[in-house]
């Protein structure tokens, strides 16, 4: 219910994903949906020019959220440069959050604004309400060579969100200015291919399907002929079946829902998968087309575009629905399975660390601060072994740990310092509860997850986050080091060659000059040694700046 | 005695030349290649105006999800005004349909070598005047028809064909593209060809070679709208006056196969088979033939290891890395495995460790235990004696 409120005090949060292909049409899809030009395309450094919307204000521009690539540079914003194509791009998620006032919202979603605008203005509330709307961009995907990369970062992306909500929630001071940025619908652009799905989009939806509301949709779908579009949503709709991939359905409950709403759930049903073209390009009417040689398509044209539906679904009919099942049902879900495998590893833990007596005291905020302190304390002095530890499967672990410990370079090894100093915090937060207060157990257990279960949850992402950033280090490193040496290799070649040319040029007119042509002969090499001397260093500065 | 009067017979060779080849006929071997959905089969039905290959979804549809690269050779004779035409199309079915692609070329790449090798051992046997030959003559690679670029896949790939094969690359499907949309996307690709070292095919442009202009100037034209957008259609419909065309039907309206202004279909299959077949193949036969025959029988030892014998060259099959990835997975999840094993056992060594100290620890109890009551029953005893 706390929920509610706030989203009345600050408006509705309100988030959507596109995430799909590079070239099906993204980009195009949210600067139509918006209605202004608000993102470029990719290559360009300008968004294509359309006349601002007065309902929707940017509030927080753009901003790269989490990426992942093999040179360790987000890409989505990259120039283009022939050169330079067949790097790849990696993936990369940015998100950009704007105000859209739902007082006048898009006439073809106003006529059936649903219980939510409605509810709105019976608590007293303005029509004129804000939607925070927050719209996530996937960059990359399916662009790279192995698309897994894509796939485990998008997916701790939206598992992140989850965890702050949780950590959020089980916290005991709440933060009121708290931004809840969970997704609440993804909309996953399918290639027109005309051959049903690939594995990708198998994968990819499947994945999405844990942490939000994944609606298919055909991309591009001026591509088909009207038979063509009939054909292919079927396989879709078969090849979904056959894959089990849990996509947003439109059911319909024929005991609680009014048969206007039955009706059009049907509707859309079979509707689905939308199928969208786009453009955000107007003609001289104002209307949204594209213009190809044998004729105009406007894209709002409901006999072939899904598109006013999927727009009136997003916004109107199903806004309600989409926030609800994602916290009702996936958030919650998701904190059960959290939140047990939490308590699990308590029980499981249970046995083996009674002789530990220092913890014996029931936890409380102050112990906890004692904790961090101990654990900050430890990681300071990396290889310490905690006393407490002394049960018999950890040293064993402890130990290998330490192997790998010593043949990782340093900056490693003081990272991994880092975080064994958390798996400690962690460890003695986990650990600790057990032996208190064996009067009522459940009731202390509870406590304890409530206190616990945010710095774990933090740390946990800590963690994460910190290996992800080593590792997008040592890629960058890595890449640079290649860089360099290609460059090396280019400069020392063309150093030959021109020593070659010079020398063929000399053999040519030597008759005459054999005298002078010995010294010149000696004053190529210096210079050419200088240069390559001055090359590397600079190589190397800028390594050094780098790193 | 001008010699202008006296007709020999050598100027009727080309007469006698087009003899044979009209009872001989041709061979050409064409390989499409590109990602699964961009109507590679369509094209093909498309370009030789029959049904050579049937799309067929049911088939395809029965496989499980994740796919291998395969090869589909498909033989056909084409005759045309007594002409017979061998046509032998390659497709790729598979190729960049899974989430890993890595090296996912490596099957076509191996493909066209593969042919090449076998071509030239079957030159070197003592017989030789029947050979089978499917040495792929010209490489369409489909393009997606994204509006950003190339993927690194297609350069990759795009990469490795040019240097074995004449490639054409082809903005597949282009009727999704707006006329300006195309236009920037064309250039984009162009660049990156160009940026990339990529060899695709040209036309000859020798001014001496050709004399005739407007040859000159067809080939002009045709290198200028490289790569080629083409669309594929095996429907036809009335063009509006009253002929039958294949095109694709909208809602927002008819886009003509053959009409140069909706698409480069006509170009491309002029390249292909009206004027540049001819130069398709002989380019095979000189460039890409005899730098591989090259490579082979010199063992140039840069490229290949030492160890092959120069005069019989035996090709080292280079194993598909995927299947090396593979390899290195199931060693890793053995060791993995192995050592939780070893893990558990030392886990129960503990225990059992554990359990045999505490049973001695038992043991010392019991028998102090038995001691202290000896000593009372001793002391009793003395006691009552």
């Amino acid at each position: 219910m706390y929920r509610r409120k706030k989203d009345h005090k600050r408006g509705i949060t309100y988030s959507l994903m596109l995430v799909g292909d590079a070239g099906t049409g993204k980009t195009t899809f949210a600067n139509n949906l918006l209605e202004m030009g608000i993102f470029p395309h990719q290559y360009k450094i300008e968004a294509p020019k359309l006349p601002e919307n007065s309902r929707v204000k940017v509030v927080k521009p753009t901003m790269v959220l989490s990426y992942n690539s093999k040179n360790g540079i987000p890409s989505h914003m990259a120039r283009f440069d022939a050169a330079c194509e067949h790097f790849e791009p990696g993936v990369t998620i940015t998100s950009t959050s704007m105000e859209i006032l739902t007082g006048q919202e898009q006439p073809s979603s106003r006529s059936s604004v649903s219980s939510d605008s409605s509810s709105m203005t019976q608590n007293g509330g303005v029509n004129a309400d804000k939607i925070a709307f927050s719209l996530v961009k996937t960059h990359g995907l399916g662009e790279n060579l192995d698309n897994t990369l894509c796939f485990d970062e998008i997916t701790a992306f939206l598992e992140q969100q989850f965890d702050q909500v949780l950590a959020e929630e089980t916290r005991i001071k709440r933060n009121p200015r708290f931004e809840d940025t969970r997704v609440h619908v993804a909309l996953y652009f399918i290639p027109p291919t005309g051959h049903g799905l690939r594995e990708m989009d198998v994968e990819m939806m499947k994945r999405l399907s844990r942490f939000t509301n994944v609606l298919p949709i055909i991309a591009r779908a001026d591509s088909f002929t009207k038979d063509e579009l009939a054909k292919f949503k079927k396989q879709i709709m078969d090849d979904i079946e056959r894959f089990s991939v849990p996509v947003y359905k439109f059911e319909v409950d024929p005991e609680e829902d009014d048969f206007e709403t039955i009706e059009e759930n049907q509707a859309l049903a079979m509707l689905q998968p939308f199928a969208v073209m786009c453009s955000d390009e107007r003609n001289d009417n104002g209307q949204f087309v594209r213009k190809y040689p044998w004729g105009e398509v406007r894209v709002d044209d409901d006999s072939f575009s899904d598109l006013r539906v999927l727009k009136n679904v997003l916004f109107g009919s199903h806004f309600q629905e989409f926030k609800d099942t994602t916290h009702n049902f996936l958030y919650e879900n998701y904190r059960a399975e959290k939140l047990s495998s939490v308590s699990d590893w308590d029980v499981d833990k249970t046995g083996d660390s009674t002789a530990d007596k220092r913890n014996s005291a029931a936890p409380s905020l102050s112990n906890f601060a004692s904790l961090i302190t101990t654990g900050q304390f430890k990681s300071s002095n990396s290889l310490a072994i905690p006393p407490r530890s002394d049960t018999p499967t950890t040293p064993d672990s402890r130990e290998i740990s330490q192997g790998t410990d010593m043949d990782s370079p340093g900056l490693r090894q003081v990272s991994q310092s880092i975080r064994r100093g958390n798996e400690e915090i962690i460890h003695n937060i986990k650990s600790s509860p057990r032996t208190s207060a064996p009067g009522s157990p459940d009731k202390s257990k509870l406590r304890n997850i409530s206190e616990t279960v945010p710095y774990v949850l933090k740390h946990e992402r800590i963690i994460a986050k910190q290996q992800k950033l080593e590792e997008l280090e040592a890629q960058s490193a890595r890449e640079l080091q290649k860089r360099i040496h290609d460059l090396e290799k280019r400069a020392a070649d063309l150093k030959l060659r021109e020593r070659l040319l010079r020398q063929q040029h000399l053999n040519g007119s030597n008759t005459s000059l054999s005298s002078r042509n010995s010294s010149t002969a000696q004053v190529a090499p210096v210079q050419s040694k200088l240069k390559k001397e001055e090359s590397v260093t600079d190589l190397a500065s800028i390594v050094s700046g780098r790193a | 005695m001008s010699s202008e009067n006296i007709v020999v017979g050598v100027s009727n060779l080309p007469n006698q030349r087009f003899k044979i080849v009209s009872e001989q006929g041709g061979t050409f071997t064409l390989m499409v290649c590109g990602e699964s959905g961009l109507g590679k089969t369509t094209f093909i039905n498309t370009l030789f105006q029959t049904t050579l290959k049937h799309a067929d979804p049911h088939q395809r549809r029965n496989q499980p999800i994740k796919k291998t690269v395969e090869i589909d050779v498909l033989r056909a004779v084409l005759e045309e005004k007594n002409l017979s035409l061998r046509v032998n199309v390659i497709d790729t079915p598979g190729f960049g349909d899974n989430v890993n692609n890595n090296k996912s070329w490596q099957t076509i790449v191996d493909f066209i070598d593969e042919q090449h090798d076998s071509y030239m051992r079957q030159e070197q046997q003592p017989h030789r005047d029947v050979k089978f030959d499917l040495r792929v003559h010209a490489v369409l690679y489909f393009i997606r028809p994204t509006g950003h670029g190339l993927k690194p896949l297609d350069i990759e790939t795009m990469k490795r064909l040019s240097t074995r094969a004449n490639l054409i690359p082809v903005i597949a499907k282009s009727d999704t593209l707006t006329a300006k949309e195309l236009q920037e996307f064309k250039l984009r690709i162009r660049q990156v060809v160009e940026a990339q070292e990529i060899r695709i095919f040209t036309p000859p442009l020798d001014e001496s070679d050709s004399p005739d202009p407007a040859v000159m100037e067809h080939a002009r034209q045709l290198i200028e709208s490289m790569p080629f957008a083409v669309i594929g259609s095996e429907t036809k419909f009335d063009n509006g006056q009253g002929t039958m065309v294949p095109a694709r039907k909208y809602p927002w309206g008819i886009v003509e196969v053959e009409n140069d202004n909706h698409c480069d279909f006509r170009k491309l299959r002029s390249l292909l088979l009206r004027t540049n077949l001819l130069d398709l193949v002989l380019s095979t036969e000189e460039l890409h033939y005899e730098a591989y025959r090259k490579l082979r029988l010199e063992g140039s030892g840069a490229s290949d290891d030492q160890s092959v014998p120069v005069r019989a060259p035996a090709r080292k099959l280079s194993h598909n890395p995927q299947f090396k990835e593979e390899e290195n997975a199931l060693k890793k999840y053995f060791t993995d495995q192995v050592k939780a094993e070893e893990q558990r056992f030392r886990q129960w060594e503990q225990n059992i460790v554990n359990e045999r100290i505490r049973l001695n620890g038992d043991l010392e109890d019991v028998q102090s235990k038995v001691k202290k009551l000896e000593e009372q029953v001793r002391t009793l005893q003395l006691k009552r004696h």
